[in-house]
């Protein structure tokens, strides 16, 4: 869980704490299909995703977003998250290692909002996704 | 797809939220966090019950509300044609297992693109959740994106 984090703790340009992932499973494919109830066979089904000419499974974009979500949330407690959004840039292939990373972009004294960017990448550091998230903190 | 989806209410349901799924998200992710699995760390952190991940809002969707098929099949969309292009979500209270939430999904926006790819139509689906006390917790804004067989 994350730590106590206060909006006079941050600044502009402060890094959000990185996660690096393990390598991305064909199981956890298949569990995330089953735990978000996206069935889309491209996820899993090796034949369908040769055939769609993805040369294989791809992962499915959400489940990269939880990537973020968990090193998002493992940094700013949930209760505080107010916005997070993301585009999907790149297809995540099987064995990929996806690292998140992330900053403070913004500090908004009216509401005592930090704005962050945060991208998703492999370790050839070809983007996967790329979004913002806004957290409104309390003071000490 | 067609413009014609604009404003159109796509599903309308309830869904009771569970902490076995909550589990079953995070541990999926690979998200170790007890908040997800374990009440008493999550009442420690002054929640009611284990609370769910900041990307829960597609199992609402997806097991609560229409499949990725159906949903294609309302929007005539091809769906191996269709990718999802944006995810949006915007959070009002924290959503913990055992709250039962009120959810609508419409088509909040459509727009035909014209690109390198040829043409693209991009729909918004917004699902909106309410609680058992009638205040709002999350809207969750998916854009996706059917191209064309042409261009």
């Amino acid at each position: 869980m994350a730590k106590a984090i206060y909006f006079e703790d941050l600044k502009v340009g402060d890094p959000m704490p990185s996660l690096v992932k393990e390598p991305v499973t064909l199981v956890q494919l298949v569990r995330y299909a089953g735990a978000s109830g996206d069935f889309n066979p491209l996820h899993y089904d090796p034949a369908v995703g040769q055939k769609a000419g993805f040369g294989g499974v791809i992962a499915q974009g959400m489940l990269i977003m939880g990537f973020a979500g968990q090193a998002i949330s493992a940094w700013i407690p949930s209760r505080y998250l107010r916005k997070f959004k993301v585009r999907f840039l790149g297809l995540t292939r099987l064995n990929e290692v996806i690292t998140i990373a992330g900053k403070v972009v913004e500090k908004r004294e009216v509401d005592r909002c930090i704005v962050c960017q945060v991208v998703a990448k492999d370790e050839k550091g070809e983007l996967k996704l790329k979004g913002t998230f806004e957290a409104q903190l309390p003071h000490p | 797809m067609h413009e014609s989806i604009q404003g159109k209410r796509l599903a309308e349901f309830h869904y009771l939220v569970e902490r076995a799924k909550i589990r079953e998200l995070a541990e999926a992710i690979g998200d170790t966090d007890p908040v997800y699995r374990d009440q008493e760390a999550a009442q420690a952190e002054g929640y009611p019950d284990v609370i769910t991940p900041p990307t829960f809002g597609t199992a609402i969707n997806l097991w609560g509300g229409l499949g990725f098929s159906e949903i294609c099949n309302r929007l005539g969309a091809n769906p191996v044609r269709v990718l999802h292009a944006e995810q949006d979500y915007e959070y009002f209270e924290p959503v913990c297992a055992g709250e039962t939430l009120q959810c609508t999904m419409t088509v909040a926006g459509f727009q035909v693109k014209e690109g390198r790819a040829g043409i693209m139509h991009l729909a918004v689906l917004e699902t909106m959740a309410f609680n058992q006390k009638g205040r709002k917790v999350l809207v969750g804004r998916s854009t996706i994106l059917e191209k064309l067989a042409e261009g």
